[in-house]
């Protein structure tokens, strides 16, 4: 407010300011100023506000411009002129309908500050949860890790074993095609392919005889016991 | 005897007894600054590098960018990421203590009334463009360890150092908002009352913004006042210093005023109509208008 007294044009601001309030006397501008050790403003720029010849529209003749006839262009003179304008003031403010208009339309694009505090607390409220259903799923996944990361190994090494037993096998069957046939032959030809179809039913054969023999071992060696121990 | 020998000899004696550095003093080293060569005929003559005829010699080439005619590089490619809706983006102009303290003791400001940005402004402190996205003045930093003046200042953002700042030395700071409207008739308030409107309500912020506005650590001015006193005894904490207490102040009063929600000017409320060549206040009367304005 002080800053206002240095200057001309918002000295007169103030005295319609203090005359309004108290709406008797205007206090004179020194009363204030007294008080200050100002040592530097700015000059305003004056304001020319063209009081003694003022240009008013006719608003009936047609001669006007149409935009000197509209509501916005009354309110201009009215700030300029103030009432030598001859403008009703109470055409300045929103008519009932426009106000209407007005309320709805802020009602609509500005909603007040409980409704927007409460979708803030909503939004966080669902950006806090979704953060932590996913720590949530991370922290799940990392305790199953050391799992996945040993089944994982024990299967890469049981693919590496099988890869060198196939191998193994391979090499072994080329040897005794070798030793049969007597020269390098080809595991695709079929030669090689009923060379080992008779090794595979030669070990079936003896597998059998393996387990009927362990089978009647163990025959065996359930009767046994029972005649020593009674 | 032999004295012992003084450290640099002549060359500090020289450099003690030599005058001031100035510019009158100051020559470029020799051979580091080349001439400008005139184009004077023989090889610097003839077409004097500008090539043959066409726009290169003729100097009408077109702009920086431009590739005949097809939509250029530069607007081609789409902005995302980091420049992605930069124009839309709220700006603050930044004012420093280092400035504030300056204009304070030049006197372009008050600081024994509440300083607004009207009074920047008019104290031609800062300049703010509504029309270029600037949402009001920030407060930074820079200056925190000159600053000595007690203010109550409103701006639209500070840094919590500039904030210590002032509190440190008895001052309150508090952010607002206003909206662009607003803000085009806060830092031109004649023109707009020459224009026979009546005083608009300042808008609240939007969603994106209450958050800030509500914080005390901001001292927004949607926050509790409690919060806020709890804030400044924090940041006093924080920054090493003793709150003084403003309610002892001379200017407690001055202090402690602050502007409502609503409401743009000191001393004005929504819905008046200022008339500067009558020097007169008008105020409605009508209830559906008088409800509206105080709602």
């Amino acid at each position: 407010m002080a800053a206002f007294m240095l200057s001309r044009r918002t000295a007169v601001l103030c005295r319609t300011l203090k005359g309004i309030s108290a709406s008797k006397t205007v206090l004179p501008a020194n009363s204030q100023c007294g008080l200050l050790l100002q040592t530097a403003s700015y000059n305003p720029r004056p304001l020319r506000l063209n009081i003694r010849d003022p240009y008013i529209p006719d608003k009936d003749s047609e001669k006007t411009p149409e935009w000197q006839k509209t509501a916005k262009y009354d309110r201009k003179l009215f700030g300029r002129y103030g009432s030598a304008s001859g403008i009703d003031p109470a055409s300045l403010w929103p008519s009932h309908k426009e106000l209407d208009k007005i309320i709805a339309e802020e009602n609509e694009w500005h909603p007040p500050l409980e409704v927007m505090l409460k979708n803030i607390a909503i939004k966080e409220k669902a950006e806090t949860e979704k953060r932590l259903a996913k720590e949530k799923l991370i922290a799940a996944n990392m305790a199953k890790m050391p799992k996945m990361v040993a089944d994982w190994r024990r299967q890469k090494r049981e693919a590496k074993l099988k890869l060198k037993e196939e191998k193994a096998r391979r090499t072994k069957l080329l040897a005794e095609a070798r030793e049969r046939f007597g020269y390098a032959v080809d595991p695709r030809s079929p030669k090689f392919l009923e060379m080992v179809a008779e090794i595979e039913k030669e070990e079936k054969k003896k597998k059998k005889l393996l387990k009927r023999r362990l089978k009647e071992e163990q025959a065996a060696g359930v009767v046994q016991p029972p005649p020593t121990s009674s | 005897m032999s004295f012992p020998k003084k450290p640099g000899g002549k060359a500090t004696d020289i450099l003690q007894n030599l005058p001031r550095i100035t510019l009158a003093n100051l020559r470029p080293e020799p051979g580091s600054k080349k001439l400008w060569k005139r184009l004077l005929a023989s090889h610097g003559g003839n077409r004097s590098g500008r090539g043959h005829k066409g726009e290169r010699q003729r100097g009408n080439r077109p702009r920086l960018g431009f590739v005949g005619g097809s939509t250029p590089f530069y607007l081609a490619i789409p902005k995302y990421g980091y420049n992605e809706g930069h124009s839309c983006r709220p700006q603050y102009q930044p004012l420093s203590l280092k400035r504030l303290q300056y204009l304070i003791d030049l006197g372009r400001v008050d600081p024994t009334q509440p300083i607004d940005l009207t009074q920047l402004v008019n104290a031609r402190g800062v300049t703010v463009q509504p029309l270029k996205r600037d949402y009001g003045v920030q407060l930074v930093d820079e200056g925190a360890d000159i600053f000595a003046a007690k203010i109550n200042i409103e701006v639209q953002r500070a840094s919590e150092g500039a904030i210590a700042a002032i509190e440190r030395n008895g001052g309150v700071v508090t952010t607002s908002f206003y909206d662009p409207i607003s803000l085009g008739i806060l830092i031109k308030p004649v023109p707009f009352f020459l224009r026979g409107q009546p005083i608009p309500r300042r808008m609240l912020p939007g969603e994106d913004m209450v958050p800030y506005y509500t914080n005390a650590e901001n001292r927004g001015y949607l926050a509790d006042p409690e919060k806020i006193q709890q804030a400044r005894l924090a940041l006093a904490q924080k920054y090493g210093y003793i709150l003084p207490d403003i309610s002892k102040d001379e200017l407690y009063h001055m202090l402690s005023m602050r502007k409502d929600v609503r409401q743009i000017f000191f001393g004005l409320a929504p819905g008046w109509v200022v008339n500067m060549t009558e020097k007169k206040i008008l105020k409605p009367t009508d209830e559906k208008l008088l409800k509206y304005y105080s709602s």
